[in-house]
């Protein structure tokens, strides 16, 4: 029992720095807030977000613009990666590709391009298709960047052993370039991730729909309690998927790291 | 020496050749009426669009609203970023009370912050600043720890065993030491300083090209609006690329120190 106690001690110990920060935040959050320091208006109570943040669990009002705006990052996400992956891998490995792809990439990777919003709109309509395009052209930059380093780092006598072998350049591209891409490739999904929830989020505040608009209509009725409740979902969202991206990642990459 | 120019101009136009290609494109599509000019300008309706507003300097006011509020973000951003990303890789204090807060705020899509800006501060202004600063102080806190973090040891014990005081150390060993990852960083914070000002803009502000360009999507101008698109994207390219040469100004003793190893 004692030696129990002895290895919890610590580990309880290292758990409480690791966020103590954050629980004085909210210390300090909930008493200013208590105290009328500030308007609730402004900054409501942290424990009253929080039970308003049940309360759009428990009567449904959350789920469905989530599943609108996860839907549409997914999708974004998914287009990009089919189209990103093999245009980043055929950069590399062949000159036409490359002198075709790489001023444009050059072009529109530091492109502000949610300035296309309004544009996107226009071409794909209000609703999932002008979102999950604009989620698409925003991550298809790290996708193939990311590829496009992963397959400069194949050594080159693996591609030789294949190709003597027999292999044809498609058999390369998917049983020696990819394996051998998957760590740059991952680390490009890590940034792909966020800034696809930033694109969904940002479209959405600007063309309504999903978890965006709703928070601007929360915005607008002055319902502060709503907009902290979202902007907490919003946080929890990116948390949740970039802790689970280095759980696979860990998984996906176990051969190369071990 | 006319050799290498030449060769400086073949290359120059061979990167050029695949974005005119695209414009052909384009302007292809749009005069064969494949596309509803409605839907997508041609190229000449679009430069008419630029002219026009260049001739009113409407886009210039507003591109200069924009970049002020992106320099006013970044430079706040650097200002603020770099010494608190020095102090927590060099203190471990530091480091265990900011660390965690980086940490829960860094997956936070920052443009969601914006409708909360507005409840705080009012439309426009600095809402919108502040939205660019919180955006692009992460990656440079981020990158200046790393960078911080990174610089060898040796520097460090050589400096101190010369009688080098702590301010001296930091001034003169471990910022140029760290100063290729926190230039790394600003340039991210760069490419994330012209997005929100410009999602900032479209949400909800007065002033600036974001709105420009939602004001003509919204009033079916599409090819005033295409014209605003391509003036802040050629902005954030230009911005990028002197970024770049100034990276390289700033390290060239870097690559001299790599040329004599």
């Amino acid at each position: 029992m004692r030696e129990v106690a002895h290895r919890i001690a610590p580990a309880m110990g290292r758990a409480f720095v690791a966020v103590y920060p954050l629980v004085l935040v909210i210390v300090v959050w909930e008493a200013v807030a208590r105290a009328g320091l500030i308007r609730p208006l402004f900054l409501p109570p942290f424990s009253l977000v929080v039970k308003q943040l049940f309360a759009v669990v428990s009567n449904g009002e959350l789920f469905p613009p989530l599943a609108t705006s996860l839907y549409r990052t997914a999708a974004g996400l998914l287009i990009a990666g089919v189209v990103g992956i093999p245009v980043g891998f055929l950069m590399v490995r062949s000159r036409l590709v490359s002198w075709f792809f790489e001023p444009l990439v050059a072009l529109g990777n530091p492109a502000p391009k949610l300035a296309l919003i309004p544009v996107f709109t226009l071409w794909f309509g209000i609703d999932n298709v002008s979102k999950i395009m604009l989620v698409a052209l925003t991550t298809v930059f790290p996708f193939i960047l990311s590829a496009a380093q992963g397959a400069r780092s194949v050594p080159i006598s693996q591609v030789w052993a294949a190709r003597a072998m027999g292999s044809t350049e498609f058999v390369i591209l998917g049983r020696v370039v990819l394996p051998a891409s998957m760590p740059a490739l991952m680390s490009g999904l890590r940034v792909a991730v966020p800034t696809a929830l930033l694109t969904t989020f940002t479209a959405e505040m600007v063309a309504g729909g999903g978890l965006g608009g709703a928070l601007v209509l929360a915005q607008r009725y002055f319902e502060s309690t709503t907009v902290y409740a979202y902007l907490l979902v919003m946080l929890l969202c990116g948390y949740i998927l970039d802790v689970e991206l280095l759980r696979i990642r860990h998984r996906v990459l176990r051969w190369h790291e071990g | 020496m006319s050799k290498g120019l030449q060769e400086t101009l073949f290359g120059a136009a061979a990167r050029l050749t695949p974005i005119l290609i695209c414009l052909a494109l384009w302007q292809a599509v749009t005069s064969l009426h494949v596309a509803d000019p409605e839907f997508l300008p041609s190229v000449g309706a679009v430069l008419e669009a630029f002219y026009d507003l260049a001739k009113e300097k409407t886009i210039f006011v507003e591109l200069g609203v924009s970049l002020l509020t992106a320099g006013a973000g970044l430079v706040s951003g650097i200002l603020i970023g770099v010494p608190l990303g020095a102090v927590m890789a060099l203190s471990k204090g530091a480091d265990g009370f900011f660390g965690p807060l980086i940490k829960a705020t860094y997956s936070l899509p920052k443009s969601a912050l914006i409708p909360l800006f507005v409840l705080w501060f009012g439309v426009g202004g600095i809402t919108n600043v502040l939205a660019t600063v919180l955006t692009t102080l992460l990656p440079i806190v981020i990158y200046t720890y790393h960078g911080v973090q990174g610089v060898p040891r040796v520097f460090v014990w050589s400096a101190q065993a010369m009688g080098t005081p702590p301010a001296t150390l930091l001034r003169r060993i471990i910022l140029p030491a760290a100063l290729p990852a926190i230039l790394t960083g600003v340039r991210i914070a760069l490419g994330f300083a012209f997005i929100v000002t410009i999602a900032a803009e479209m949400i909800v502000s007065n002033h600036g090209i974001g709105k420009l360009i939602f004001l003509y999507g919204d009033s079916g101008a599409y090819n005033y609006m295409f014209a605003a698109v391509i003036t802040i994207v050629s902005t954030a390219f230009v911005a990028d690329w002197l970024l770049q040469l100034a990276t390289a100004h700033i390290l060239r003793w870097q690559d001299k120190a790599e040329q004599h190893a």
